[in-house]
């Protein structure tokens, strides 16, 4: 029997960065992973397949926006060849993963092929691929999440799909029902739309987005129906059947059906946890609604076994299912077990960012939640279309609005939807970590001219009155 | 013409109070003898009387702070002689030298002895609080890594970040470390007030806080008085060289004339206790015995004229001793008035300065609780103090047949540099001699 100080079962973004981290720490480790790759949903089904194709989606827009910017084009109307799309995005995939691999080599992490199930105290069996049973002094279970219909609708993978299946579209569908209005749904909304999808996206909440700020919400909702996006809010799928041909959906809107029809149906209302085998609650952990439940510091209920990730739930609120918090958390974890003196995350400075166009970017609390927490809220919001860069570049949506305490001038949240957003939030996410205050924001020279521009001049608003407004 | 009001003189061996509390703001009129202030010091918490009346022009010591005794901490004016001058505004309090020498200063082994018994005279070292409002905190600062939050909330409520421990990286000051300290110095006290030295609220490195979720203490800092006390028993404790004697007295004699007297008494208005009989035995004991009503000043013993009583009282958050002056020329109604009179005033905060003055001797009762005799620790600079066990009946031998009386063992404690077991014990005798035949 093989022997390991850790054992981690899967290689997403926290189980990879976990074992590569326990390695660093001088740990023995050893990773099982079910997946013929090597990065779990993040790389192979995720993140980066769907922000690559973005990226596509990106290219496209600017190249049909040619004449805007002097290009001339050969006659005819751009379009995008789908397999060239695949081609380069699984050339990434396949790069990344890859990396991993070499990560793995490099701080001699061994890389077991199979599916793990926890086999008693300190064991855990690999039943298929690879079959074998290792022992470990600690167990890290990083199973991650899947995607996850409700009862009304029934996933056929063809013509009722999921982001498993929107990621390898070998052609675009003429029509597309999204539900579901979280990342996946309107990153999705935005792809195809600019890919020539005729989109409808369904949200049972009666706005876009709902774990954004309101005012966010409003403002994507605003620019999708300026790109021809359908959007209902409020409105809640009761039935969706396929057919050879097609999908029909029935939707309910204030007590009101209508139905839609469409090519395809692409349900994103969620993740759930993957734990089908893993025998987590024979072996006495204790599972919260199929979540494996850890405190914080992300021990279950059984000494010797951690979790991480999409799979767990630390019992307050929802907890996010973000690759960057699945490492994170990785990395605590792996520390505490290699004994470095850590720290509980705090997840009110997690950042969000969502690829949909126009872009969101966000971190700490919206304007609702800091007047529920009791805090006297000041706002300051500056639109990205004031700033010479923004017009520059001809992406003139949106806004920066800050969210911060009256009485202590707390930093409590950034909220931006617009151009470069998800890379500007970086700048919002260390502010708050570092107890920033609005007038240490003010303070900060924000470069000229650059996007970053609007971060300071909503700082500028929130105390009063911006500079450029 | 203005009136300043002083920090006033606790005790003989105390040279700073703290302000816990103003109860009276700029600009409200105050008459004479109103409560203007709150302070705590190592003996007693008291409401400070007004000393004019007139309107409370200027406050020049904010909550929490404390300053050298006879520092002056307000002003009370004319109603338009208000003080243009916020309290955020102000600059450092007067120096403390100006507190002038306790009349005890003929009694220097409080000061030679006791470490915040320091001569006024020499300034004591001031923190960022009792200083500038603002400056020091950010001097404080580089001490201590902190945020600029952080940094503003230590403005806003004038705390001193370098007392409180960073549960942060490198042990940053964070958000909820401040908020915490905030919340468990002002809940937990009633006031507010912090300990000016640290020592006492500082938190180890790597101790365990509120703040970490796993943690099973919960840390909070001393109270003034709390702090007070530990310093002063633990100062007494190096400083003497206790022992004690433990004798079994008889109140056989005082219970039968207390019974008798109780009614006459009540008329008077006065509860009578074994208390007063135990005070008006020491009193005569103390008055054979000088050197127990003594105390040593390096090579020199102070005997001291006057037998001022120190009767212990309990306090929910503490102990206070306030004193019976002159309790020599007390008969047993005055002393059963006095021990009263102090006792409700120790409960109800509202001791006078002069209350718990010059002691010369102290008696606590640890037997109220039910204990059979206690093993007190001498209160400074005193020499000696005794403990009263709880009085009960108990089956003793007289003349070879077992016999029920009314008994208590009494302890003293005393210093045996100044005292010695054949002193203390004829002491005793000479109590117990007293009390048995009480007349």
């Amino acid at each position: 029997m093989k022997s390991f100080d850790v054992v981690v079962v899967g290689a997403g973004t926290g189980g990879y960065v976990a074992a590569i981290r326990a390695a660093q720490l001088g740990k023995t480790v050893a990773v099982v992973e079910k997946q013929s790759a090597l990065g779990g949903t993040c790389l192979i089904w995720g993140c980066i397949p769907t922000k690559a194709l973005l990226e596509h989606a990106h290219a496209l827009k600017v190249i049909q926006q040619a004449s805007e910017w002097g290009v001339t084009l050969p006659s005819g109307t751009p379009t995008i060849n789908m397999t060239q799309v695949h081609t380069r995005k699984d050339k990434i995939v396949d790069g990344l993963t890859k990396g991993i691999a070499f990560l793995f080599k490099k701080n001699k992490v061994t890389w077991i092929k199979g599916t793990a199930r926890l086999a008693g105290p300190g064991k855990v069996e690999v039943f298929e691929g690879d079959k074998q049973t290792l022992e470990a002094k600690e167990i890290i279970l990083a199973t991650g999440s899947s995607p996850r219909s409700v009862p009304s609708v029934t996933i056929d993978h063809t013509r009722i799909i999921t982001s498993d299946e929107a990621i390898h579209l070998k052609e675009v569908p003429t029509s597309l029902v999204i539900m579901g209005s979280g990342a996946v749904g309107v990153e999705f909304a935005s792809i195809y739309r600019r890919f020539g999808s005729e989109v409808t996206i369904i949200e049972l909440v009666n706005r876009l987005v709902p774990v954004e700020d309101e005012a966010v919400s409003a403002e994507l909702e605003k620019s999708f129906k300026k790109q021809g996006i359908a959007v209902l809010t409020g409105t809640k799928v009761t039935k969706a059947t396929s057919t050879s041909t097609g999908i029909t959906v029935e939707a309910e809107t204030d007590g009101k059906t209508q139905k839609i029809s469409a090519e395809m149906l692409l349900v994103a209302t969620g993740r759930g946890p993957v734990t089908t085998g893993l025998g987590a609650e024979e072996a006495g952990i204790k599972m919260e609604r199929g979540y494996i439940k850890v405190d914080e510091l992300y021990r279950t209920s059984v000494p010797g076994v951690s979790a991480i990730g999409d799979v767990i739930t630390l019992g307050t609120g929802v907890h996010p299912q973000l690759a960057h918090v699945s490492s994170m958390e990785g990395i605590i974890t792996a520390e505490r077990i290699g004994g470095k003196d850590v720290q509980p995350l705090n997840y009110d400075h997690v950042p969000g960012c969502t690829y949909c166009d126009p872009e969101i970017g966000s971190v700490g609390l919206t304007e609702a939640q800091a007047k529920e927490r009791g805090y006297d809220v000041r706002i300051g919001t500056f639109p990205f279309g004031v700033l010479g860069r923004a017009r520059m570049a001809g992406e003139t949506e949106g806004f920066v609005k800050i969210v911060a305490d009256k009485k202590y001038d707390e930093l409590l949240g950034v909220h931006m939807i617009g151009p470069r957003s998800t890379e500007l939030v970086a700048e919002a996410v260390l502010a708050l970590r570092l107890e920033c205050t609005v007038e240490e924001l003010i303070k900060t020279i924000h470069a000229h001219p650059t996007f970053s521009e609007a971060v300071g001049e909503a700082a500028h608003a929130a105390h009063g009155a911006a500079i450029h407004m | 013409m203005p009136t300043p009001v002083l920090m006033p003189q606790m005790g003989e061996s105390i040279a700073e109070g703290t302000i816990v509390r103003w109860i009276k703001k700029v600009g409200d009129a105050v008459d004479r003898d109103e409560p203007l202030f709150e302070i705590s010091t190592d003996k007693v918490d008291a409401e400070i009387p007004a000393p004019a009346a007139g309107v409370l022009t200027e406050i020049k010591v904010k909550e929490g702070e404390t300053v050298a005794v006879n520092s002056v901490v307000a002003t009370i004016g004319a109603s338009s002689e208000i003080s243009k001058q916020e309290p955020e505004a102000m600059s450092a309090p007067p120096p403390a030298s100006a507190a002038s020498p306790s009349r005890e200063a003929v009694v220097p082994a409080d000061v030679v002895d006791q470490p915040h018994g320091k001569p006024a005279t020499s300034p004591r070292k001031t923190n960022g609080r009792s200083a500038t409002a603002t400056k020091p905190v950010e001097d404080d600062s580089r001490k201590q890594r902190s945020s600029p939050l952080v940094r503003r909330i230590a403005r806003d409520n004038d705390v001193d970040i370098s007392q409180i421990h960073g549960s942060g990286l490198g042990g940053r000051v964070t958000k909820n470390d401040i908020l915490g300290y905030i919340d468990t110095g002002i809940r937990d006290s009633g006031s507010g007030i912090r300990d000016d030295q640290g020592a006492g609220v500082s938190r180890t490195p790597g101790e365990s806080r509120v703040t970490n979720p796993e943690s099973r203490v919960e840390v909070r800092p001393l109270s003034v008085m709390r702090k007070k006390i530990a310093e002063h028993m633990v100062m007494s404790r190096r400083t003497s060289a206790h022992v004690h004697s433990v004798f079994h007295v008889n109140f056989s004699t005082v219970e039968r004339i207390r019974q008798q007297k109780k009614a006459e008494f009540e008329q008077s208005g006065v509860k009578l206790t074994y208390m007063a009989f135990i005070a008006k035995a020491v009193v005569s004991a103390l008055r054979k015995f000088p050197i127990v009503n003594a105390s040593l000043d390096g090579d020199n013993v102070i005997y001291k004229k006057d037998i001022n009583l120190g009767i212990a009282v309990a306090l929910e958050s503490g102990l206070i001793v306030p004193v019976i002056k002159h309790a020599d020329e007390k008969n047993l109604l005055g002393l059963s008035r006095a021990i009263a009179d102090l006792a409700n005033r120790a409960r109800a905060k509202q001791l006078k300065p002069e209350d718990v003055h010059d002691g010369t001797f102290t008696i606590t009762n640890p037997g109220q609780f039910g204990s059979q005799f206690g093993m007190p620790i001498i209160n400074q600079p005193q020499v000696a103090i005794l403990g009263i066990g709880t009085i009960e009946k108990r089956p003793i031998v007289i003349d070879d047949a077992i016999a029920i009386r009314t008994m208590a063992y009494l302890t003293l404690g005393y210093d045996h540099r100044l005292v010695d077991g054949a002193t203390g014990d004829q002491f005793m005798a000479e109590i117990k001699h007293q009390l048995e035949n009480f007349d």
